[in-house]
């Protein structure tokens, strides 16, 4: 098979308001994780290792981090004679004039360029979550049942149920999969009990029409429109169920528990087994020399990269490249990001930190309880937070806060912007 | 900004550096683990690069295969691009020259068509086989200033170490007016660092005079120093020939010293981490509730359940709960079974210890290994790539075991002092 006959479109084009801070300057898909990749290398990798190799990303919110995380596409092996990796950013030509209005607009917009490769099936994505897959045996089910569509989808709780595409499965295949009898997009009591993954196989012919259809809608999205409107028309939808792993980032607490789940002797996601690659070249971490963990340190259940410099404590922690812990200090339950430099005598626990941030000597974050929803400090990319700040339990700093608007201590649950 | 411009490099990258024993067995000097992800050659190559060169060619002779897997394209080292480039220039045989190469002057003649279509007017010859960070660049300014027909790099080193190295004599001026190569009764301390410019005219002129003038130290710079231009160019900061298993050990421990002695990170020294799969490619280190690390270098992909003292890791190396590891260099992907326990010692890629067995234990450091008595001497073991180590054998000072040694090979409990499993 020389010719790739799948071609992917990976949906990498939103922000997640409630990923807050963390998107203020990058995708969702562009978040990093796990100490050194980012969300993103979850698609691209399974992607290249299904021997999937021809692939679009659709990217519209501050693309630059991804576009700059891509590059020529040769992390993931995505560049040669049939294989690629292209990134298609909204347009204006003599008809459209608009954003993307949704993702299923944001392919309609590119059929073009989905015509051109003239692909046997259509393997739609999102690019913000964490899971493994061969998307061969989805491929191999779907050309199976002749269906039109077939989505991936997990089994959840009803209870949770509300913020997904819910499908009722019949038992056609089993465990493997069935017919789609009933979908329903986010609603209080689905009948389903199968929440659609946004991992889609489409018929190309039907992806056509019913993008075309969809035009004159005033909504346009896979879940909200695209799938009910094939069930409508009595397409051959079937359900490709799938009991892995499947890690959530769209909001803060999802993305910190999908970050816990790499911790522990048996981590629920294991990175080298999972064959993820990222772009070794963003951000330059192929440049960090190994770790260096010095006398006084104690390090305990903890992902740490290359570049990290640690003379303090760090537990139950993740540090991407480039963190320096000063002595005395001890980092807790936290993740953060790259180039952080946290001097001496800090007390970190739950905190979420995003790049270039300093932090003086003496600062605490996460550590005053009160009365709030969340426990998660978020503390935005480009701070230096000055010395014996003390920053309560769920505190959000805006990126790039003014020197002037630091203040000694931060109430639990507060915003500084 | 760079001042001058584009000198082509040699690297000489052929030695077999036999001293370095089961770590060159497979493999060239310039090509062994150093700094957990780093090679030896890495830091004259990322030097060359800091430098603003961009032209080089690596003359290879010994088990060159690692090097040039490593060295690949040269795009880590950004030799990529129009103008750019880094060749491996491999021994060949011609018309008249069949031999292996005899000395590193022998190496650069055998070489000559390569300096002749480079185009360049200072030609710079390195060794591919040192520790340390320098600025070529300004060794060309100097070269320039003096109008030397050749300029050696050279430091001051223990009056003990000297008869290791050419050793010059210089005047006020630092023109070397004296040159004695590995005295035996030195008169001086300022080593040569094997680090030459050369005019190119003057070299292309110099190696076509006689072709029995095989080495740069015994037979070129001699002549030059009586008749031409030769100014020493002093260095002060960090060199160290790691071609010694101990001068090796000591120079990875350096990594850890609190003053930067070596500083991979601040040196800017560069590698290729996608060699030959993904060596260096792997996802940040996993350290265990149980894990203990202190002054060590933890390269990504280690996952450490028991104690790492004083040690310097290579990507993937496992050490399982209660296993010691102390004052050793693992290199890829070795396994450290439940409490084994290592001590002071050197182990190749991908070995494994067995459960409850020992490495390096005893108090006779003296007791030099019998085959290779100016190898090991102060008490490191060699562990070569591939062995397995069986559970509960234990593993005294000094001794070597074979690559690929497996269960079989361990005719009792208990290697002695000095002894080896080959």
């Amino acid at each position: 098979m020389l010719r790739p006959t799948t071609l992917a479109m990976i949906l990498a084009g939103g922000r997640a308001d409630e990923l807050n801070v963390l998107t203020y300057y990058r995708p969702k898909a562009a978040v990093p994780y796990g100490g050194f990749v980012r969300v993103i290398d979850f698609a691209l990798s399974n992607l290249m290792n299904s021997g999937i190799e021809q692939i679009a990303i659709l990217s519209q919110y501050r693309s630059y981090s991804l576009i700059n995380h891509i590059g020529t596409g040769a992390a993931w092996d995505m560049i040669g004679r049939y294989r690629g990796v292209s990134i298609l950013p909204p347009f204006i030509d003599s008809e459209q004039q608009d954003w993307y209005r949704g993702s299923a607009d944001a392919v309609h917009k590119n059929l073009d360029f989905v015509q051109y490769h003239n692909p046997e099936e259509v393997l739609i994505l999102s690019g913000d979550h964490i899971y493994r897959m061969d998307y061969r045996e989805v491929i191999a089910y779907h050309h199976e049942k002749n269906a039109d569509l077939t989505v991936v989808c997990k089994r959840v709780a009803r209870k949770r149920a509300s913020r997904f595409g819910m499908a009722h499965i019949d038992d056609e295949d089993g465990s493997r999969g069935g017919r789609v009898v009933t979908y329903q997009e986010k609603c209080e009591n689905p009948e389903g009990e199968w929440s659609s993954l946004t991992v889609l196989c489409f018929k190309p012919d039907i992806l056509y029409q019913v993008l075309a259809e969809n035009q004159d809608d005033d909504s346009y999205e896979f879940g909200h429109d695209i799938i009910p409107r094939l069930m409508a028309q009595g397409r051959r939808i079937y359900g490709y169920k799938f009991d892995g792993y499947w890690g959530y980032t769209r909001t803060i607490g999802e993305y910190w528990n999908a970050n816990m789940d790499l911790l522990g002797d048996e981590p629920q996601v294991d990175l080298e087994r999972w064959g993820i690659r990222t772009n070794l070249d963003h951000r330059g971490i192929r440049d960090y020399q190994p770790a260096l963990i010095g006398k006084q340190a104690e390090v305990s259940n903890s992902l740490i990269y290359n570049g990290c410099t640690v003379e303090g404590t760090v537990r139950n922690s993740i540090l991407f490249p480039g963190v320096c812990v000063g002595a005395g200090s001890v980092i807790e339950n936290s993740v953060v990001f790259f180039s952080n430099t946290i001097g001496e005598n800090c007390r970190f626990d739950k905190v979420i930190s995003d790049v270039n941030t300093v932090y003086e000597d003496n600062v605490e974050v996460g550590l005053e309880p009160g009365d709030v929803q969340s426990v998660i400090s978020v503390v935005g990319w480009n701070n230096r937070v000055p010395a014996g700040t003390r920053l309560g339990q769920g505190i959000t700093v805006s990126p790039r806060l003014r020197r002037d608007r630091w203040v000694p201590i931060v109430e639990a649950g507060r915003v500084l912007r | 900004m760079r001042s001058s411009e584009d000198a082509l490099v040699l690297l000489l990258a052929g030695g077999v550096g036999s001293r370095l024993n089961l770590l060159v067995e497979t493999r060239a000097k310039p090509a062994v683990t150093f700094g957990g992800i780093y090679r030896i050659i890495d830091f004259s190559l990322s030097n060359v690069m800091n430098s603003g060169l961009t032209r080089v060619g690596v003359l290879t002779q010994y088990k060159p295969l690692s090097l040039m897997s490593h060295i690949s394209t040269g795009e880590a080292w950004d030799f990529t691009g129009r103008s750019r480039g880094v060749k491996i220039l491999p021994p060949r045989t011609g018309f008249k020259d069949s031999d292996w190469y005899k000395g590193t002057a022998d190496a650069v003649r055998r070489n000559i068509d390569f300096v002749a279509a480079n185009e360049s007017e200072e030609v710079i010859i390195l060794s591919g086989d040192h520790i340390y960070h320098m600025d070529f660049d300004a060794m060309l300014a100097f070269h320039r200033a003096k109008k030397a027909d050749v300029t050696v790099g050279m430091m001051v080193v223990p009056m003990d170490q000297i008869h290791q190295f050419g050793a010059g004599i210089t005047n006020d001026d630092g023109r070397i007016v004296d040159w004695e190569e590995k005295p035996e009764v030195p008169k001086t301390n300022l080593a040569s660092m094997g680090i030459y410019v050369f005019n190119r005219r003057y070299l292309l002129a110099t190696l076509a005079r006689s072709r029995d003038e095989i080495d740069f130290g015994m037979h070129i710079l001699p002549w030059a120093i009586d008749n031409d231009n030769v100014f020493a160019y002093p260095f002060y900061g960090y060199w160290r020939d790691v071609g010694t298993i101990q001068a090796y050990w000591e120079a990875n421990m350096d990594l850890l010293s609190r003053d930067g002695m070596i500083s991979p990170q601040k040196w800017q020294i560069r590698t290729n981490v996608e060699a030959a799969g993904r060596q260096a490619d792997r996802p940040a280190a996993h350290y265990s509730g149980t894990a203990e690390v202190r002054n060590s270098l933890i390269s990504a992909g280690c996952v450490i359940k028991g104690t790492v003292l004083n040690s310097v890791l290579s990507p993937g190396v496992v050490v399982e709960t209660g296993a010691v590891v102390k004052d050793s260099i693992l290199f890829r992907d070795c396994v450290v079974e439940k409490n084994a326990r290592l001590d002071l010692m050197i182990s190749d890629k991908l070995t494994r210890f067995g459960e409850n067995s020992v490495v390096g234990t005893g108090d006779h450091h003296d007791i030099a290994n019998r085959l290779y008595p100016k190898h090991l001497y102060t008490g490191i073991t060699l562990v070569g790539e591939f062995a397995r180590i069986p559970p509960d054998i234990r593993i005294g000072r000094n001794c070597i075991v074979k690559c690929k040694a497996v269960a079989e090979d361990f005719t009792s409990a208990f290697l002695q002092d000095g002894e080896s499993l080959s």
